[in-house]
């Protein structure tokens, strides 16, 4: 197992990095009274864990046996039926699903789930805790249209089930979902934290850690948890005993990301545009994330970009992002950033050089 | 002649049962492949203009059998006043379709080019004259031409004018997948077209078609006419038939004619007309002549019009019989069933209108000084003409993204355009499409919004020039436009709105990259590439479906943190360390490693990528 999974933590007593949020959810739920929840927060904060230290707290150890399930879904939207397929991940309390996994028909796979959820209510040996919760992932990339019979639907159904939400920005969640959640701020866990996870995770291991070198991964995992983790678990593979100036290798993507920014610095052309489109394919073959290649090709970029062009630079990333959402086909986006940007560098090199 | 009748099929069957053949026998020619009733109607037919010897013919025929039913039609056609024509062959001769019945009779009546007729002809009397030892395994003939160039009314008007009797492959009917279930319930086996053309072949060779009897002393040279050949699919298929054709080639005892008609060039290489190619090329190896026949030209088109709708009695403008020939394509057969459609028209408004029309778009066209923009008028408006009759001019998907990608303009010099243009500024003007409206050559290349967009992201940035940043910026920018209504037309709930925004995104799409190639590359032969994102979606869905399936088993993540975190740090920690080791260590690592070298060859991973690209980089930095 991998020391990610292996030393994150299963209740909500042992929470380490967010210990405040940890207790008060604890009295939220020790009262009974459960409201939807809306967790959000940077990757590798602890949302997550923290969801499922709930969870547990909740139903107890039931909470953990869960199942994985493919199930086809016929839905009936009127005119015509739609049929798809939907990962879910489910115990006897709690059911958890990616909505956007659905692509455009999120809204109907959300609506339908929920009604089926109703439908089968559970009830324990003392006839209460009569709510099943249902945990929904990424609901930031839900379409509004989405969004919007999600509200409805909490409305109705508040009695039988619970919806926890999950999301990385809630300024891309609905006000009228936000309103009707508590609102959890998970926030990314500061170097000192990372810190104090890893040098826990070291003792636990009985690993020797050289002084600085802890703060080393923690600085370099952008305050991101789990990457810490990650990383510091490949050094241990690479290399051990650990020395303190040890080199931390970086994500093979993300080294390929800043590759195609010095590909874009070095020409700028219809050819070298092709080029770089070959290689945003490959990283999309590799399921990254489209909006996560666009930010960091952006930053890779900033890093070499002269002062006076990084306003409008950022400017185009931004309107291409907010295009990518409203289209379907991410390369079309992130492209025309990229031809943006060599259009505008180029003009700023025959401007400054001749 | 009707004791002629063969076992093998003959084309001159029925009529001789219905007609005596006294009259008949004063033409000289044996019209051989006629539908029962066209004599018949012929004559009646062409009471309205003044041809004695016929019309006397029909009268004697009359007396001689008047108890036939269609002489006595004749006969009532014959009565009725000429100026009542009109409805009475709209009424009796609906059912009959002019190409039938104005078939060529003489020589002078085929439209083909007089050299090419000469030249088989002279081919067919050689061989047929000739004594049988002559010619060696010269004895085929391959006939090619477009549809509906007269390739088979050629032969038959030949035939007939030499006195020989054709014997014709007539292909059986294509079974249905019902009657395919009842015969096979019934216990008949199934034989496949191509078998049974072999089997006719064989027959043919073997038995030289000697044995039709032939009583009248002297016996008319036979012709073997292989007109349609059976449909083939698939190599196998086409060594069959080219084996079986070769064969016929090498052993014919009679003169044999195959024709073949040409296709025009379709997209997929698979087609038909690469094997009818392959075919051709091969039937001339082995010794067989070849005769092409060319598209008809406009002008003895136009004359075989005029012809017709003299003996139709109808009273067609120069202007639209013209039209008809121009649209028509070199096909014959097209122009007359124009033709006939054109006149069947109850009202003659229609046929007024249009006239009209086109007499004043000619006019203009001609009057005014051969300028490049008013002949494009003209021809814009025979595009334009609300007439449905013409050959469908659809497009190939791949000819349109052509002159969309190629951006082919009209070179104009500013001062010609006067002052009635409004002043742009330099950046946004361009010079003339040679091309109709873009929307007009999506709608004829019936493309979707979809497909068409993706074709030219695939393909555009070849067709820019290489200084040329900004416009693949502007063109790119236009194609995310379009990329983005055409999510919106999926997410629509409405059909209707869904086919507006989708036409309208791909007109987006092909005015973006027309208007924002400005600096297009000199033309030059390119090819289209299929759209790659389309592989890559299919392998990004598989990666996806397989890292789910991965590590859902382990612990629930979302897709974007298992790819970008997980992943890349599981492949790295599996290639750094022995297999053993990291088995040792992480026992739930040890299953994926299995898992990743499959991944990594079904789809070329980032890890075998990027050394390769690395090196690369080295290169251009030194």
């Amino acid at each position: 197992m991998l020391w990610v999974d292996k030393y994150r933590p299963r209740t909500l007593d042992k929470i380490i990095v967010h210990e405040e949020i940890a207790q008060n959810l604890k009295k939220l739920v020790s009262e009974q009274d459960c409201p939807h929840l809306l967790f959000y927060g940077p990757p590798g904060s602890g949302k997550k864990t923290l969801i499922m230290a709930l969870l547990k707290q909740m139903f107890g150890p039931g909470a953990e046996k869960v199942k994985l399930e493919n199930k086809p879904w016929k839905i009936d939207a009127g005119s015509r039926t739609i049929e798809l397929e939907l990962t879910t991940l489910s115990s006897t309390h709690h059911i958890e699903l990616n909505p956007s996994d659905a692509g455009f028909q999120d809204r109907y796979i959300v609506q339908e789930i929920i009604k089926d959820m109703a439908k089968i209510r559970p009830l324990d040996s003392k006839g209460k805790k009569g709510f099943k919760v249902l945990l929904l992932n990424q609901v930031d990339k839900l379409s509004r249209e989405a969004q919007h019979s999600l509200r409805r639907t909490m409305e109705k159904y508040s009695a039988s089930c619970r919806l926890i939400l999950c999301c990385n920005s809630s300024s891309r969640v609905t006000e009228a979902i936000r309103s009707r959640c508590l609102n959890v701020r998970v926030n990314a866990p500061t170097h000192e934290q990372i810190v104090k996870v890893l040098e826990f995770i070291a003792k636990k291991e009985s690993l020797q850690l050289p002084p600085g070198f802890a703060a080393r991964i923690a600085s370099q995992s952008n305050r991101n948890l789990r990457r810490a983790i990650l990383s510091f678990e490949t050094c241990r593979v690479q290399q051990y005993p650990f020395t303190a100036n040890q080199a931390i290798s970086p994500l093979d993507w993300e080294q390929y990301v800043s590759e195609i920014a010095s590909d874009i610095m070095k020409e700028q052309s219809p050819k070298r545009l092709f080029l770089v489109r070959g290689k945003l394919y490959e990283l999309l073959v590799n399921c990254i994330p489209p909006e996560i290649i666009l930010k960091k090709l952006l930053s890779e970029l900033l890093k070499k970009l002269d002062f006076e062009l990084k306003h409008e630079v950022c400017h185009w990333a931004a309107y291409y992002e907010h295009k990518m959402r409203m289209g379907q086909k991410a390369i079309f986006h992130i492209e025309a950033f990229v031809a943006k940007f060599m259009s505008i560098y180029k003009s700023f090199l025959i401007a400054t050089f001749g | 002649m009707r004791k002629r009748r063969p076992a093998v099929v003959l084309l001159s069957s029925s009529e001789e049962e219905n007609e005596p053949s006294k009259p008949r026998s004063s033409r000289s020619a044996i019209a051989p492949r006629k539908r029962p009733r066209a004599g018949a109607s012929r004559k009646a037919s062409s009471v309205s203009h003044p041809k004695p010897r016929r019309s006397s013919r029909g009268v004697k025929a009359v007396k001689f059998d008047s108890g036939s039913e269609d002489f006595c039609e004749g006969l009532e056609d014959f009565h009725i006043a000429p100026e009542k024509t009109l409805s009475g062959l709209q009424s009796k001769e609906g059912i009959q379709l002019w190409v039938d019945k104005h078939k060529p009779q003489t020589l002078e009546e085929l439209a083909v080019h007089k050299k090419k007729v000469e030249e088989v002809k002279k081919w067919i009397e050689d061989r047929v004259k000739a004594p049988k030892e002559d010619f060696g395994g010269n004895r085929t003939l391959l006939i090619t031409g477009k549809t509906g160039v007269g390739k088979s009314a050629a032969i038959h008007v030949i035939a007939s004018q030499i006195g020989a009797v054709l014997c014709e492959w007539t292909t059986p009917t294509p079974t249905l997948w019902q009657e395919h279930i009842h015969n096979s319930n019934l216990g008949l086996r199934y034989m496949s077209k191509l078998d049974e053309f072999e089997y006719f072949v064989e027959k043919s060779r073997k038995y030289s078609l000697l044995h039709m009897p032939n009583s009248e002393g002297s016996r008319k040279p036979v012709i073997l006419l292989i007109d349609d050949l059976p449909t083939i699919n698939g190599r196998a298929a086409l060594v069959r038939l080219t084996k079986c054709l070769t064969a016929l080639t090498h052993s014919t005892q009679v003169a044999t004619i195959v024709l073949l008609t040409e296709y025009c060039k379709t997209e997929s290489a698979d087609s038909p007309t690469h094997h009818y190619e392959e075919l051709e090329s091969s039937l001339c190896r082995v010794g067989a002549s070849k005769v092409t026949f060319n598209p008809i030209t406009v002008n003895s088109i136009k004359r075989t019009l005029f012809k017709i709708c003299q003996q139709e009695g109808h009273d067609v403008t120069a202007d639209l019989i013209n039209y008809i020939a121009k649209s028509s394509g070199g096909d014959i057969r097209h122009a007359i069933t124009s033709l006939q459609y054109c006149c069947l028209r109850p009202e003659k408004c229609f046929s007024w209108q249009a006239s009209a029309y086109i007499s004043s778009k000619i006019e203009s066209n001609d009057s005014t000084p051969v300028s490049i923009s008013s002949k494009k008028e003209g021809e814009d408006a025979y595009d334009a003409l609300p007439l449905s009759i013409g050959r469908d001019e659809t497009l190939k998907l791949y000819h349109a993204l052509g002159k969309f990608l190629h951006n082919k303009r009209e070179i104009t010099d500013q001062s010609a355009l006067g002052s009635d243009t409004i002043l742009l500024k330099d950046s946004f003007l361009r010079n003339p499409l040679k091309m109709d409206a873009p929307e007009k050559i999506l709608s004829q290349a019936n493309a979707q919004g979809r497909l068409i967009t993706d074709f030219l992201h695939e393909n555009v940035l070849d067709f820019i020039s290489d200084e040329a940043i900004d416009d693949a910026w502007l063109v790119i920018s236009y194609l995310c436009e379009a990329d983005c209504l055409l999510a919106n037309a999926v997410c629509s709930t409405y059909p209707q709105t869904d086919v507006i925004a989708q036409s309208i995104a791909s007109s987006i799409a092909a005015r973006g990259v027309l208007f924002g190639n400005s600096h297009p590359l000199p033309s030059r032969w390119h090819t289209i590439r299929g759209p790659k994102l389309w592989q890559i979606e299919q392998s990004m869905g598989l990666n996806k479906n397989q890292m789910q399936k991965e590590t859902f088993e382990r612990y629930p993540y979302n897709s974007s943190e298992v790819s970008t975190e997980y992943r890349p740090r599981i492949k790295w920690l599996s290639s750094q360390t022995p297999v053993d080791a990291v088995a040792q260590q992480n026992p739930v690592l040890y299953p994926m490693k299995a898992d990743d070298h499959a991944d990594s060859v079904s789809s070329d991973g980032l890890t075998e990528e990027s050394p390769s690209e690395e090196s690369e980089d080295e290169i251009e930095d030194c």
